[in-house]
């Protein structure tokens, strides 16, 4: 067949403008669009049947599936393009300031009224989605610091779960001298994660009301009591008690920490929840082994501090879209997703997802789930004192200082002391520029 | 009449030249626009991706700006800021250190083993291909690879009881030999293609003169390949200034800031800090820095009057 120049110019413009148009069509046909990414397939079709196809609101709902290593940049690069999905999914409260700064996204206020998010959601997680005293996000998933063991390992060396620090330390030091990991700890596959222990340092040292104080201003950074804790957690890597050495400390992957941990050569892992579902190909069936892990609150550092802190993190937040066409649709399919507790337990059970920061009793599970999880999502919903994460606590400068730093000073570059004034120097500057995310006292998750 | 209104003899080639000249000045600017509208697209494309962006990273470097919405003006507060860092002053110490390794490290091994490959005939092609193929390996899978060789726990880690990656002290070497590897198979192949060109009479006229392989590596080889290898070694310091991938996946930076260097500074400044302000001025610095390499090699060039 011979086509002219003229008709094969047509057909090209067509074809090009084809895409064009669907695109447009899907963004304005009265749906809405959501963009997620998720841990494994069965986790995305878990979502997909059970967090989309199920919502039966005023809208359709249509998702598209991102790379959880880039959505955060192409959702950034969709807003500030005037686009988007119409519910932006953001890696946490710093995020969302941005983005609230910049007028990307619709306050929350009349819906939260509507829908009565005040009475359905913790009062923790709604004063830490505020940016300027207006709710502009809601938490999509919250996590919480704690220790994994494996019972075998314990129960062969005659040890049991430390519940304060000589306890803690007396396990770590026979443990180093039996050749054994005290705790599992590396932070190569993820730099970052060294801000997990500085976590449980600042919380459960120091203490949640004197990082509270800290984070409000208060209390400079280079108090006396953060100082211990820093010098407390360094000697710990100097010890060898976390991942081995400060060098294996480097190296130290997360799969061979699991492994570790299940085989009995490491004997604690202090971590996030979000670790339940990691570590499963490591244990029982799926790893071929008969090993079994479970989980305790993590511990006071020093008397005075609360037997039980809860270091609470947001892990995602989802807010409406500034541009979005159907805001009220939106709302309407973020409370389908945020409100019921049932479904939060079922998305825990079944999928592995991270809760809404709902109340959830053991009733709310489905009768599969397992009792480890029913017992972490019940005890947190019942904390009495909250701790604070420093990725979801701290602004974003301060934060990523934080860790950078702390591994010069576990390798000697930095003193505690300089490594402490450095970052109470760029925490003040971020608190005068009004970029350190609101944090709730340390009351727990009382509503 | 006809002799009234025709011109003057001496005119008619004049006129004819005029015409001829119009024609030509008619096709000369019709060819131009030809090629303008050939141009066009890729001028636009790059005033698009590249052009703009530029200019745009030139103004954001004197901003305060976390790369989300309006970006507050600043002045020079960013670049003053850049030289009282001590994380970019170990970043860029750690850049020229790399410079250096790659100057001279893999010039040296893609030399000898381009002009050894000059020397054999057979199994000249398989050398070849066996030196270029970890080139074109992606840098993930290469990374990966040796990762493992090099692991402390499963690999030659384990065996010498080093930890590569995880030493202060040898994490930087390291990441530049796994670089190394993928990347002097490369100057082989070029170098030996700069080698090929070299007339063959020099070389027998140079043996029948007594002159051994070493010889005439140093005095024939190596300055008849002489615009190649500058032109190498200009594009080494670029490249070694905007070196990224390896050190980003073998270490991000780390162990401590041990392999930090100025791209990964600017990639955690810009989206872990969200101080995209801050970040545009490294990377307006090492732009300089490659500016400045470009310029002394053009006056070198133009005083050497060297073609490439």
């Amino acid at each position: 067949m011979i086509i002219s120049r003229r008709n094969f110019l047509i057909l090209s413009g067509a074809a090009a403008l084809t895409p064009v148009l669907a695109s447009c069509g899907s963004g304005s046909g009265g749906g809405l669009q959501y963009w997620g990414a998720f841990q494994d397939q069965q986790q995305q079709d878990y979502f997909k049947k059970e967090r989309v196809d199920a919502f039966r609101g005023s809208a359709q709902v249509r998702m598209t599936v991102k790379p959880n290593d880039t959505i955060d940049q192409l959702t950034q690069t969709a807003l500030a393009a005037g686009t988007g999905p119409d519910l932006v999914l953001t890696p946490g409260p710093a995020q969302v300031a941005a983005y609230a700064g910049a007028g990307y996204l619709l306050p929350l206020e009349q819906y939260s009224q509507k829908y009565g998010w005040d009475s359905a959601l913790a009062s923790w997680a709604l004063e830490a989605s505020r940016v300027d005293g207006k709710l502009v996000c809601l938490p999509a998933g919250y996590e919480t610091m704690m220790l994994i063991y494996n019972p075998a390992t314990l129960e062969q060396h005659g040890w049991k779960v430390p519940t304060n620090r000589t306890e803690f330390e007396a396990i770590c030091t026979e443990a180093k001298a039996k050749g054994l990991m005290p705790v599992a700890a590396g932070n190569a596959d993820w730099r970052a994660a060294s801000e997990w222990w500085v976590t449980f340092a600042l919380n459960h040292y120091a203490g949640p009301d004197a990082v509270y104080s800290a984070l409000q201003g208060q209390t400079p950074w280079t108090d006396p009591v953060f100082a211990d804790a820093i010098n407390l957690l360094s000697g710990y890597y100097q010890r060898g008690w976390w991942g081995g050495a400060v060098d294996s400390y480097f190296t130290n992957t997360f799969p061979n920490l699991y492994a570790a941990l299940a085989s009995g050569d490491a004997v604690f892992m202090i971590t996030g929840s979000w670790a339940t579902s990691e570590i499963l190909p490591y244990f029982g069936a799926p790893a071929g082994n008969d090993a079994t892990w479970d989980w305790a609150p993590l511990f006071p550092l020093r008397d005075g501090v609360p037997a039980e802190v809860w270091d609470l993190g947001i892990g995602q937040t989802l807010s409406i879209n500034a541009k979005s066409a159907n805001p009220d649709a939106a709302a309407e399919y973020l409370n389908f997703l945020e409100t019921d507790p049932k479904r939060q337990a079922q998305g825990i059970a079944e999928a592995s997802l991270q809760p809404a920061p709902v109340h959830l009793s053991e009733a709310d599970f489905p009768a599969s789930v397992d009792e480890r999880l029913v017992r972490l999502y019940t005890k947190l919903s019942n904390a009495a004192t909250i701790g604070y994460t420093t990725w979801t606590f701290w602004p974003q400068q301060t934060d990523t200082d934080l860790y950078t730093n702390f591994d010069k000073v576990i390798t000697g570059q930095l003193s505690t002391q300089d490594y402490l004034a450095g970052l109470d120097g760029v925490f003040r500057n971020e608190l005068a520029a009004r970029k350190v995310p609101p944090a709730p006292t340390p009351t727990g998750l009382a509503r | 009449m006809s002799t009234a209104t025709a011109p003057p003899v001496a005119a008619r080639p004049a006129a004819a030249h005029a015409r001829r000249g119009r024609r030509r000045s008619g096709l000369a600017r019709r060819r131009a626009v030809i090629a303008w509208a050939f141009m066009l697209p890729l001028i636009g494309v790059n005033a698009l991706v590249v052009l703009g962006p530029s200019l745009f990273a030139v103004y954001y470097s004197f901003t305060d700006w976390n790369g989300i919405g309006g970006a507050q003006w600043v002045g020079l507060a960013n670049y003053a800021e850049l030289f009282g860092d001590a994380d970019f002053r170990n970043a860029l110490w750690h850049n020229v250190l790399w410079t250096i390794f790659f100057l001279v490290v893999p010039m040296v091994m893609g030399l000898f083993g381009a002009y050894a490959l000059t020397r054999i005939r057979r199994f000249r092609l398989v050398f070849r291909v066996a030196y270029f193929l970890p080139y074109i390996v992606a840098s993930v899978v290469t990374a990966a690879i040796w990762e493992n060789l090099l692991s402390p726990d499963v690999g030659v880690g384990r065996i010498l009881q080093v930890n590569f990656l995880g030493s202060q002290t040898l994490a930087l070497p390291t990441v530049a030999f796994v670089n190394n590897w993928a990347w002097w198979g490369f100057l082989v192949v070029v170098f030996l293609a700069a080698m090929q060109g070299v007339s063959p009479n020099l070389y027998e006229a140079a043996a029948l003169d007594g002159a051994g392989p070493f010889r005439q590596f140093w005095s024939i080889t190596l300055p008849s390949i002489q615009p190649t290898f500058m032109f190498l070694g200009l594009m080494t310091i670029i490249w070694s200034f905007l070196s990224f991938d390896y050190v980003y996946i073998l270490t991000q930076g780390g162990p401590a800031g041990a392999t930090d260097v100025l791209s990964t500074l600017l990639y955690r400044e810009a989206f872990a800090s969200l101080r995209a302000g801050y970040a545009s001025a490294v990377g307006i610095v090492m732009a300089l820095i490659s500016g400045l390499v470009v310029a002394a090699y053009l006056v070198i060039r133009k005083r050497k009057d060297w073609a490439v």
